[in-house]
């Protein structure tokens, strides 16, 4: 018995409550369902599967996508909400397409590209098109992305474009529409990978048995594509992001890892004498394939846009003289124009001689007397757009607008500005899109969704990703203008048509060259490493710190006051309190000190600032580690009530601390022994060895404090050890030689220094006359001071002393491996 | 009227607070042919000398030369030294010009990609965005109908009477609004504000940096902004005229007594010294202009 059949008898019941409130809209067209009510063929099997496995199963299955993809750390960054990053909504349903209507979609999307070349392609060479009427200039010169100082560079390798994406909708009478192409750096492949893995991972069986085709192939595909690129063995490509703050960085991120490209920014790259390359801490290493994520005006501040601080002054230079590839093009957003839409069905049959298979919602750019003709007389049934990236009408600030929905006001302003500056505008049909269902919790229900697909240029023409990214709307509103932002990603599912085995997600192992190279650490990368190594190691003094006063105060009978000052000017020191004349404790602060999210030194400040700085070198960080990450901060977030008892605070100091070990554990296991984990060593023992001596030189200057030492001991987290090596309560050379002095203990100052000179030692020297350098000198100076003082003579000023000296360590550090100089761009 | 012979001489000297190990700069100080000036003869002087150095004429057709240094150095000092003859072409009569309606229809179909297309010239620039007041402001002199010319010289008079030649009031990267505001200002903004005031309404306007004459002829009176560098307008008036310059600084067309250096749609595309330079500290600039006027040379005759 088929799965279909199981589904009309045995399930009946589970597939009508799945499908029981699943009403299509009356004027579009319904992906699942056809006029009748019947579900079309090529959902069949999906909606039988989900009623076999009933809600409450199809719920747990979700619950493990959505965990996926939050534990990965998918995020999609949401401008100007104050809520930083965001966890992507994915819809758990799949947007399931016909494998035939596909092969007809592929073959058009395929044309599109092609044309969309030859377009680019004779605006910035010959500009036939425009010279022989096919194209007013101003449909070119109008968009923000036309760069003139690109014209008449010819793009090494022969072409504009090598990665093309287009928008579909689905109009009412089952036709496709492009809604837009991307052209300048179209953003969403890399959501589409990550929820295919996430929805495959809950639906195994289901995605099996429907034999969806992979998208791991297309991939590979866009990898060997751009590693083509390059002029020389062993070079790699670098993906250029605008950085961490870009609403897409996680997926630039995530790119970057998957198809093993390097992840810069823009001050990572330099242009010296027309030739690109990446400052690296080994010093600056060419790069000439750049993978761009910045919009082309924003790529170079000396000849492009001067205001940009996301680009790299003198690329244009590098790519004028044929020394570097930017993919794709710069300039190339030009094609993105709305006024461009009306012209594309004559330019194909012009440029292609052939019919335009896949055609634009249709536009009408008022720039041409007919066509504002028609604007006018149409004016309430179309939607309005700016014909080009900016409008001076803020009432276009979220875009097309739907002139029949115009208040009276702004229809006037509209009416106005058409006639005023005809060129900057076109008119729309209005389109209503498909609708496809989503999962409420309980059932499905339809709601419209728009498709991203994407190709890329190979050697024998443009491939298409045989899957998609798409975006399906929260309101009902099927009207494709207001499809706009938010909603939920949706993974699009193409059955194979037949059993041809798929491809898997990795390159066959053999065909990988083996290599040791560490790969190339842009300094960028390095410092955040570093700053990762600090702050992680910070947020564990803290804790423990914390801990240790928790413990006190649960003893309150043999408490000394002048020890709760001490404590509470720790705390101070450390940022995690205020600096206030009271000098008591109580638990009150203490959970002050662990959740304050506005204080800058408490453990939850300091997690935030390691995720930030973690969140600059996403594609460096294991999965795992980076969820320890997520997870201690998620911790610190649900802070205790400020009633809660010591106890309770220990608890949670405890609880903490295991996050950070495992954040630890997983980068002294997981990370190569390379330099990105030399810097990442190097933060944490220095920041060790200096809270360390600023905790020590606290408690022992002056007279020492009965209980001062404990907590010493307790900081270091040496009390056991010193039990097992002493047979009485703590005494303070014996506890200074442990916590200062002694190499073996791991927690010691002494140990961190080792470290510290040995993990200098192998760092890329820079140096050529291989003299030892400042940092190595200071290194060995430590290491000998320590060796040969005694715990006698350990006093306040001598791990006083100690502490200045890892700081110039940390600073030399900097100076030499990260910092880069001030940039200023004038004219 | 009679062709005129310049001398024109110009340093510009960058003074910097500390050592810039990498500089690259983006030059645009070079006097091209164009019509109406003929260049007979020029040399451009850097010091220090850069490591690299390329000319290359730009989209609009001005020359840039692309300096980069990569050694450290303190200052950087660009000489220019010019003779140049100008003969510009008289404007047309403002009255011949046609209904400014049909120039800008003429505008947006125009089938043109090279760089003089009136195509790029229509929209907002980097510096000049539109802005709704300043084009109500040129709206006025554009009634229904009007001859194109009439209604751009009534627009540059009212410039000229109604905004203050003020310099130290705006800057060089001002926004024309603020001049527009202030009802003051220099050369640029009044050039930024009459470009986005006929950008606004549909219509084509162009940058134009370049000099002016030092002294004046006898007992005509200096005209403003000749001790620096200048700037005015040119308005396409449409196929049969073409591009018409006119200095909204002075009332007047451009003409003899304006030497044209380089085109753009605003200032960012004509600024003569842009850079980039990996420095700490600060730097001043110190720039000096002389536009000095020659005998006119006998023309050679040669014998038949």
């Amino acid at each position: 018995m088929s799965a279909l059949e199981q589904t009309l008898t045995g399930d009946a019941r589970e597939r009508a409550k799945l499908l029981d409130g699943y009403v299509p809209l009356a004027d579009a067209y319904d992906e699942l369902m056809d006029s009748g009510g019947k579900i079309r063929p090529h959902w069949q099997e999906l909606v039988a599967s989900f009623a076999a496995l009933g809600t409450a199963e199809l719920e747990r299955r979700f619950a493990t996508a959505d965990r996926h993809l939050r534990d990965t750390g998918v995020f999609h960054r949401v401008y100007g909400s104050g809520e930083g990053e965001r966890v992507w909504p994915l819809n758990h349903v799949p947007l399931v397409i016909d494998p035939v209507e596909w092969k007809a979609l592929e073959a058009g999307i395929a044309q599109r590209a092609e044309l969309m070349e030859a377009l680019v392609a004779d605006v910035y060479g010959p500009a036939n098109l425009v010279r022989d009427g096919h194209l007013p200039a101003a449909v070119v010169a109008g968009s923000e992305d036309f760069l003139r100082p690109m014209v008449g560079i010819d793009p090494k390798g022969g072409y504009h474009l090598r990665v093309y994406a287009v928008d579909l909708g689905r109009g009412p009478d089952g036709n496709w529409w492009v809604l837009s192409d991307r052209t300048q750096a179209p953003s969403g492949m890399g959501y589409a990978l990550e929820n295919r893995i996430a929805l495959s991972r809950s639906l195994p069986d289901i995605y099996r048995a429907m034999n969806v085709r992979r998208v791991a192939g297309f991939f590979q595909t866009l990898r060997d594509t751009l590693n083509q690129l390059h002029e020389r063995e062993n070079a790699r490509v670098c993906l250029l992001t605008p950085g961490p703050l870009n609403e897409t960085y996680f997926e630039h991120a995530y790119l970057s890892r998957y198809l093993g490209f390097l992840l810069v920014e823009g001050a990572d790259l330099v242009v010296r004498d027309s030739r690109l390359a990446v400052r690296t801490v080994e010093g600056a290493q060419p790069a000439d394939v750049i993978w761009r994520r910045v919009d082309s005006d924003f790529i170079d501040p000396l000849e492009l846009n001067p205001g940009s601080r996301l680009g790299v002054p003198g690329l244009v230079e590098a790519v004028r003289e044929g020394h570097a590839t930017v993919v794709n093009s710069i300039g190339a957003g030009m094609l993105e124009s709305r006024a461009l839409m009306g012209f594309l069905p004559a330019l194909c049959q012009h440029v292609l001689g052939e019919e335009l298979a896949l055609p634009n919602i249709a536009t009408w750019w008022c720039g041409q007397e007919r066509e504002r003709g028609h604007v006018l007389e149409n004016f309430d049934d179309l939607a309005i757009a700016p014909a080009f990236n900016a409008s001076s009408l803020d009432i276009f600030d979220d875009g097309p607008v739907i002139a029949g929905d115009l208040a009276r006001g702004d229809r006037k302003a509209v009416l106005d500005a058409i006639k005023r500056r005809s060129v900057d505008f076109v008119g729309q049909e209005v389109v209503r899109l498909s609708t496809t269902p989503v999962w409420t919790g309980k059932a499905l229900e339809p709601r419209p969704c728009v498709v991203r697909a994407y190709a890329v240029r190979t050697p024998t023409g443009w491939s298409v990703m045989p899957g998609a990214f798409s975006r399906v709307s929260e309101r009902l509103d099927a009207r494709a203008v207001t499809m706009q932002s938010g909603g939920r990603a949706v993974d699009v599912w193409i059955p194979a048509e037949d059993d041809t085995p798929q491809t898997t997600l990795l390159t066959e192992p053999d065909e990988v060259q083996i290599t040791r190279r560490a790969g190339t650490l842009p300094s960028r990368a390095a410092d955040n490493l570093f700053w990762l190594g600090r702050y992680m190691e910070r947020v564990e003094a803290c804790l423990r710190l914390i801990r240790a006063v928790a413990q006190r105060l649960s003893d309150r009978d043999d408490l000394d006051n002048r020890l709760i000052a001490r404590l509470r000017g720790a705390l101070v020191g450390l940022g995690a309190l205020k600096l206030e004349e009271r000098q008591s404790l109580n638990s009150g602060d203490l959970v002050a000190a662990l959740y304050d999210p506005k204080q800058f030194g408490t453990a939850l400040s300091l997690a935030r600032s390691a995720r930030n700085a973690a969140s600059g070198i996403r594609e460096r960080l294991s999965p795992q580690a980076w969820r320890e990450l997520t997870k201690l901060i998620a911790h610190l977030e649900k802070p205790l009530p400020p009633t809660a008892t010591d106890g309770d605070i220990i608890d949670a100091a405890d609880e903490a601390l295991d996050g950070v070990a495992g954040f630890s554990g997983l980068s002294q296991e997981n990370m190569n022994r390379l330099l990105g984990w030399r810097f990442l060593e190097m933060g944490r023992r220095m920041e060790r060895a200096a809270a360390t001596c600023s905790v020590v030189e606290r408690f022992i200057r002056g007279e020492i404090v009965r209980g001062g030492l404990d907590v010493l001991l307790e900081f270091a987290d040496s009390q056991i050890s010193y039990r097992v090596r002493y047979a009485t309560s703590a005494g303070r050379h014996a506890v200074l030689d442990m916590v200062v002095l002694d190499g073996n203990n791991p927690r010691s100052v002494a140990f961190q220094i080792g470290v510290i000179a040995r993990t200098l030692a192998a760092m890329p020297i820079q140096q050529s006359d291989g003299l030892p350098t400042q940092e190595e000198k200071i290194a060995a100076l430590l290491v000998a001071e320590l060796a040969t003082t005694a715990a006698a003579d350990v006093d306040a000023a001598t791990v006083g002393w100690v502490r200045m000296q890892v700081m110039k360590l940390s600073d030399l550090l900097t100076a030499r491996f990260f910092v880069q100089g001030n940039v200023s761009v004038r004219g | 009227m009679v062709a005129m012979r310049y001398d024109i001489s110009q340093t510009t000297h960058y003074e910097y607070a500390n050592n810039v190990a990498l500089s690259s700069q983006l030059v645009r100080l070079s006097l091209v042919d164009r019509i109406g000036l003929k260049v007979i003869r020029q040399r451009i002087d850097v010091d220090p000398t850069p490591t690299t150095q390329r000319a290359f004429l730009d989209f609009f057709g001005n020359e840039n030369l692309w300096l980069s240094f990569l050694e450290p150095h303190g200052a950087l000092i660009i000489d220019t030294q010019a003779v140049v003859e100008r003969d510009a072409p008289p404007p047309p009569d403002p009255r011949d010009t046609p209904a400014w309606e049909d120039v800008r229809a003429a505008c947006a179909g125009n089938l043109d990609p090279g760089p003089d297309s009136p195509a790029h010239f229509l929209f907002p620039s980097r510096r000049v965005s539109l802005d709704p007041q300043i084009t109500a402001y040129a709206a006025r002199s554009f009634k229904a109908g009007r001859p194109v010319l009439e209604a751009v010289t009534e627009l540059s008079n009212r410039i000229y009477t109604g905004f203050d030649y003020a310099p130290g009031v705006t800057d060089v990267a001002s926004d024309p609004r603020e001049a527009f505001d202030l009802r003051k200002g220099v050369c640029q903004d009044f050039a930024h504000v009459m470009i986005a005031g006929l950008r606004g309404l549909g219509l084509a306007a162009a940058y134009i940096s370049g000099y002016l004459r030092t002294r004046p002829p006898p007992g005509k009176k200096r005209l403003q902004g000749a001790d620096a560098m200048h700037a005015w307008v040119a308005v396409w008036c449409g196929d049969e005229h073409g591009w018409v310059e006119i200095d909204p600084t002075n009332a007047r067309f451009a003409g003899n007594d304006h030497i044209p250096l380089a085109w753009g749609r605003d200032y960012v595309d004509v600024a003569p010294v842009k850079g980039v330079i990996r420095v700490s500290g600060a730097h001043t600039l110190k720039a000096t202009v002389d536009v000095v006027e020659l005998e006119p040379e006998r023309p050679l005759v040669i014998p038949a």
